[in-house]
């Protein structure tokens, strides 16, 4: 029910809906209570999955169906014995953060960047150009800040650019991805702990956890998608095998 | 208090570091050439350049311009003799001409880096300048003209 | 002659024999020199001022109807000085709308400057001691071509003062002019636009002057119920937060209520707004949703409607036809989207009002602001700047009120900015329609039946609660005007409940109707294996003028003038899709592999016009329009380049609504903010190429703002059709994923 719903059936206003939110209604998600409440009952059913689950997925976590939007820390990996199978498994778990639209929009395979859930061309229309900074008078920087603005919808991070085309994630597997990331001629020429310490660290990348507006955020804390890098590269950084994107 | 240089002039300002650059050149120091079309970078219409790189003024918060050269409109030449503003008014390019300074300040910022700019080129950078008059073909013709007179030796 | 004269003499409200000397507007009343009436005024010096009583706001106008009377009067146009008209009655009807300027004041315009010849002629002339009848004006100058003998405005402007206009005015033979037709006006305003300097509505500087950001109701209707306005007020910079008045239906040119932020700059006004609180009563528009809506309209075109023209059996011929196409056809909502978002300063102080408005209508924002003031109309006073766009919206004047209510409340001057979204999401929208076309062929295949029914919430609700049928001029518009030459024809209109502000945007109803008839002459064409071209010129029929009997009417509005000046000719119909399909190489098109054309035609505001598009796919799939042809005759046109300039703009308007706008409601609420949402064609959509033909003839002046419009999308859909065979019957394209 959205929040116009409520107030018909109330027939007068609900009280506090902020000004600017009654500005911008229907937008689905800018009174996100209902949402909220969705998005945690659906972190609820599978906290209970894996309860219920639990003795398969210590034996094989790997195997077991898993929710896109949530992301396991390292220690949820702690029992797979085989460390080649466990690193798989990290970056499994990590190429989450990877492929959610607020990663891939920004790592096309091609020169134009995407935008929103539903990963559209960028509207208006943007290219690459030289440095994934755009063109002249085009610039990524000509509209995006070093922060979100509230009251434009425009997000903005330190640094805004689109990811080299060699390290494209857009309708890439996990480990089509993986192998890129370990190429030195595709990941330019950097060391895997760079990598690691580029995922874990970079203001840019932290932005997918705090995208602002209505966007939804990247699966878990960049933290989280720190210590699954740091973890794979520690196990040995397998690439997993095959599988959908 | 901010310092900031626009058209080579120095200005001292007390104001929100947040303010966009639209509204201190509009509302502060009265520079209106400059236009609010959209307030979301999606029209042009208030594109300056900071240091030579064109931005949207109406998203670009003050503070980036801060200890920057800033170029509006009006000091896009010393006395409205910039190729393309020459360009501009001989070949009838405004309708409204409401979009235009974004349009003009786009394609200097484009002829700066590139003074040979394919079609394709004029497209792409002037993608982001909406013209509902839709004088497209008009500013495509004059960016080729004054790049095509450049040429000349 | 007799009948333009008089029309003349009330657009200055002053009888016959009693043309006004030295009473010319504000800025000569103190000063010496010629003033023969209101638009004309040569100094001492020999400067001549032209006034333009019209609005400037894209189609150059200020180029234009100051180059009519500058041609009369014989002055030097590149040494005219062009003063804008306030609002005022003097000057006949202001309203920049319909695409009227030149066609509705050819006459008055050319017999002001007129006056002013024959003034600065007899005086020469008595000097001279020559008949004043064989003197003419050129370039600033009374010129005796006899004796070869000229004098400058500046040495007889005085003498003429003294002397008693002519009570009828002789004008230039077509051979004399100058300026009228000319293939090189000069743009009066570009160099301004190009350095920045030109003033929009936005950029008048008063001292103290506030700037207003509102907070409309989020539905038509609702009002506002409790607001808080504490965080509001703690920004810095904002001063006030005040709550205007609730419309009340008919909603006409009210301002919407709501509440108003005013602040010392717009940056805290915006931000003001945001922090808001506000609540608001219910209001029955909030069931408005689009897609139901639309539904609701397929229905009603399914039966009978109101009759909007007939000629003999419809019904009854298509019950009986060997066999039948029919197709319907849907269209949304539009916003007018000008670059530029309604904006106006006031100023209310000592019991008057001075305004400085972006408006296609300074006399009905006299009329609004004295509404929302108390004031008098004649108490205020309406300084029109440049239009950046006006499209119809800005001849609505809601927000030039609100700007009004404001200054009189605080005692300031204020500024009323609407942002972006305000401007999308509260606009006077171009209505939204459902067209069902029925053809019937006899057994030998031949037209023998047309039955057309359209709905659309109408303008005609603006004016009057609940009106939910089109009123004789909205129909007037491409249905009951559009020649037929087919024994039975039958139009019809069904109602359709208006729950937003519908209002008139760039060629109005025509964007339907056009887009209506054409894609069904297209679908005719392909079911009957003619060509479309043929088709067309079937329908339309032979060289004729179409009588009121055989459109099947009792009158046409006509778009104000009688049939006999304005007639209904097919000759000049089928003219122009002659010219523009031979530019574009109709014949040949089945030789070029890459592209599919399409066809439209369609007449409004009294110019005919063609289209031929060429359409290719991108590397991507999509639709791309590679090329675009466009034949108009507007009879006589004045200012050819900016009439060329209106054409191709009109190409890429038609081009947005084509491909990518519409506004869609749910519960209520335009879903659309800005113009992520309501997408406009932007550079690399247009065409590599616009060819623009503009008939050159004498006939009586069309519009030429407007007409470019409505064949475009038409065009567009039935070129898609050519090269890919998908028929599209609902713009925008966007919809069906092909743009």
């Amino acid at each position: 029910m959205s929040a116009i719903d409520e107030r018909r059936n109330a027939g007068r206003v609900v009280v506090g809906m902020r000004a600017d939110a009654a500005l911008f209604l229907p937008r689905p998600l800018r009174t996100s209570a209902c949402v909220c409440f969705f998005r945690a009952m659906k972190r609820a059913a599978w906290t209970l999955a894996w309860l219920l689950l639990g003795c398969h997925a210590a034996k094989a976590p790997v195997s077991q169906p898993d929710d896109p939007s949530r992301l396991r820390s390292p220690e949820a990996f702690a029992q797979v014995r085989d460390m080649g199978s466990r690193s798989q498994a990290l970056f499994r778990e990590a190429s989450k953060v990877m492929l959610h639209p607020r990663c891939t929009n920004c790592h096309p395979p091609d020169d134009t960047p995407r935008q929103l859930a539903s990963q559209r061309p960028h509207d208006p229309p943007v290219a690459r150009g030289n440095e994934g900074q755009g063109v002249p008078g085009m610039e990524c920087a000509s509209c995006h800040q070093d922060v979100n603005l509230e009251l434009a919808r425009v997000p903005g991070a330190p640094n805004w650019h689109l990811a080299p085309i060699e390290a494209a994630w857009l309708g890439r597997t996990p480990s089509q991805i993986c192998e890129q990331l370990k190429d030195p001629t595709r990941n330019g020429g950097k060391t895997l702990q760079a990598i690691v310490d580029h995922a874990a660290n970079d203001a840019l990348v932290a932005w997918g956890w705090s995208p602002g507006h209505d966007r939804e955020p990247a699966p878990g804390t960049q933290e989280i998608y720190g210590a699954l890098m740091q973890a794979w590269l520690d196990t040995g950084a397998h690439c997993p095998q095959g599988g959908l994107p | 208090m901010m310092q900031l240089t626009i058209n080579g002039i120095p200005h001292e300002l007390d104001v929100d570091p947040e303010m966009p650059l639209l509204w201190v050149l509009r509302d502060i120091l009265g520079m209106t050439g400059t236009k609010y079309g959209c307030g979301e970078a999606l029209c042009g219409a208030c594109t300056v350049h900071i240091d030579g790189h064109a931005v949207r003024s109406c998203v670009t918060p003050v503070r980036r311009a801060s200890a920057k050269a800033v170029t509006s409109i009006e000091g896009l030449s010393p006395d409205g003799n910039h190729p393309l503003q020459r360009a501009w008014t001989e070949m009838g390019v405004p309708q409204c001409g409401f979009c235009q300074a974004g349009q003009l300040m786009t394609a200097a910022a484009l002829l700066k880096k590139n003074p040979r700019p394919s079609p394709t080129d004029i497209d792409r950078s002037l993608a982001g300048n909406l013209c509902r008059c839709g004088a497209y073909n008009r500013i495509r013709a004059a960016i080729q003209k004054v790049a095509d007179e450049a040429k000349q030796p | 002659m007799t009948l333009s004269r008089r029309v003349f003499l009330e657009s200055l409200g002053l009888s016959v024999g009693g043309l006004l000397i030295g009473g010319g507007g504000k800025l000569w009343a103190q000063t010496s020199g010629l003033s023969p009436n209101v638009f004309v005024h040569i100094a001492a010096d020999g400067v001549v001022t032209i006034v333009c009583h019209r609005s400037e706001m894209g189609q150059g106008v200020r180029s234009t109807l100051p180059a009519i009377i500058a041609d009369e009067l014989g002055a030097d146009l590149t040494q005219v000085r062009v003063l804008q008209a306030t609002g005022h009655k003097k000057y006949g009807d202001q309203n920049t709308d319909g695409s009227s300027s030149v066609r509705r004041r050819f006459d008055d315009l050319r017999m002001a400057g007129a006056v002013g010849r024959m003034m600065l002629c007899t005086a020469a002339a008595r000097r001279w001691g020559v008949d004043a009848k064989t003197c003419t004006t050129e370039g600033g100058f009374v010129m005796h071509t006899p004796s070869k003998r000229q004098l400058a405005f500046a040495d007889v402007v005085v003498a003429a003062a003294r002397l008693k206009p002519p009570t009828s005015p002789n004008l230039k033979p077509s051979h004399q002019r100058r300026y009228i037709g000319s293939p090189t006006l000069p743009l009066l305003d570009g160099p301004a636009i190009a350095t920045g300097k030109a003033v929009f509505g936005a950029d008048v500087k008063l001292p103290g002057l506030l700037t207003a950001v509102m907070l409309h109701p989020p539905v038509l209707g609702s009002s506002l119920a409790s607001y808080d306005a504490s965080r509001a007020l703690a920004i810095r910079g904002v001063r006030h937060v005040i709550a205007l008045p609730t419309p009340q239906p008919p909603y006409k040119f009210q301002p919407l209520g709501g509440l108003a932020v005013v602040a010392d700059n717009t940056w805290a006004a915006m931000r003001g707004r945001k922090a808001l609180v506000a609540t608001w009563s219910p209001s029955d528009n909030a069931s408005y949703e689009s897609s139901s809506y639309r539904a609701e309209q397929a229905e009603t075109i399914r039966k009978a409607c109101s009759v909007v023209r007939s000629r003999g059996q419809a019904d009854e011929a298509l019950g009986s036809a060997a066999s039948r196409i029919e197709a319907e056809y849907f269209m949304p909502h539009l916003s007018h989207a000008p670059m530029e978002p309604p904006t106006a300063t006031a100023h209310v102080r000592d019991g008057k009002c001075e305004v400085w408005a972006a408006t296609q209508n300074p006399q009905e924002s006299q009329n609004v602001v004295a509404a929302a003031t108390g004031l008098a109309p004649t108490d205020v006073t309406v300084n029109v700047t440049l239009l950046g766009g006006g499209f119809g919206r800005k001849s609505k004047p809601d927000y030039v009120g609100e700007a009004a209510f404001l200054s009189q409340k605080i005692g300031a001057p204020v500024r009323v900015q609407w942002t972006r979204e305000d401007d999308i999401r509260h606009d006077y929208f171009h209505t939204t329609s459902a067209q069902r076309l029925e053809a019937g062929l006899d057994g030998e295949g031949k037209l023998v039946a047309w039955r057309h029914r359209t709905t659309f919430p109408p303008i005609a609700s603006l004016f009057t609660d609940g009106a939910a049928l089109g009123r004789e001029g909205e129909l007037a518009q491409g249905y009951a005007d559009y020649p037929l030459d087919i024994p039975n024809v039958r139009v019809e209109n069904g109602p359709s409940k208006a729950h937003v502000r519908i209002g008139w945007l760039r060629s109005v109803n025509n964007i339907h109707s056009a887009f209506g008839i054409n894609c069904f002459i297209d679908e005719l064409a392909a079911a009957r294996r003619v060509d479309p071209k043929a088709q067309l010129l079937e329908v339309l029929g032979p060289a004729r003028r179409v009588t009121l009997e055989e459109l099947g009417v009792e009158k046409l509005p006509n778009y104000g003038h009688a049939l006999e000046e304005y007639p209904v000719d097919v000759a000049r119909m089928r003219g122009v899709i002659e010219r523009v399909t031979a530019m574009a190489g109709w014949e040949a098109r089945t030789q070029d592999r890459e592209r599919g054309y399409g066809l439209a035609f369609h007449k409004s505001f009294q110019c005919q016009t063609a289209i031929v598009v060429a359409v290719k796919k991108s590397r991507s799939g999509k639709i791309k329009v590679d090329e675009v042809w466009l034949a108009a005759d507007a009879g006589l046109v004045v200012n050819r380049e900016r009439a060329q300039a209106q054409m191709e703009g009109a190409v890429l308007f038609g081009m947005s609504i084509a491909m990518y706008s519409e506004v869609t409601f749910k519960n209520g609420v335009a879903e659309q903010l800005n113009f992520d949402g309501y997408r406009l064609a932007r550079m690399p959509d247009a065409p590599r190429a616009i060819h623009v033909d503009i008939a050159t003839n004498d006939e009586r002046p069309g519009g030429v703002g407007e007409p470019g419009v409505p064949p475009v999308a038409p065009a567009i859909v039935n070129a898609v059709f050519a090269l890919t065979g998908e028929r599209i019957r609902e713009v925008p394209l966007s919809r069906a994923g092909v743009v």
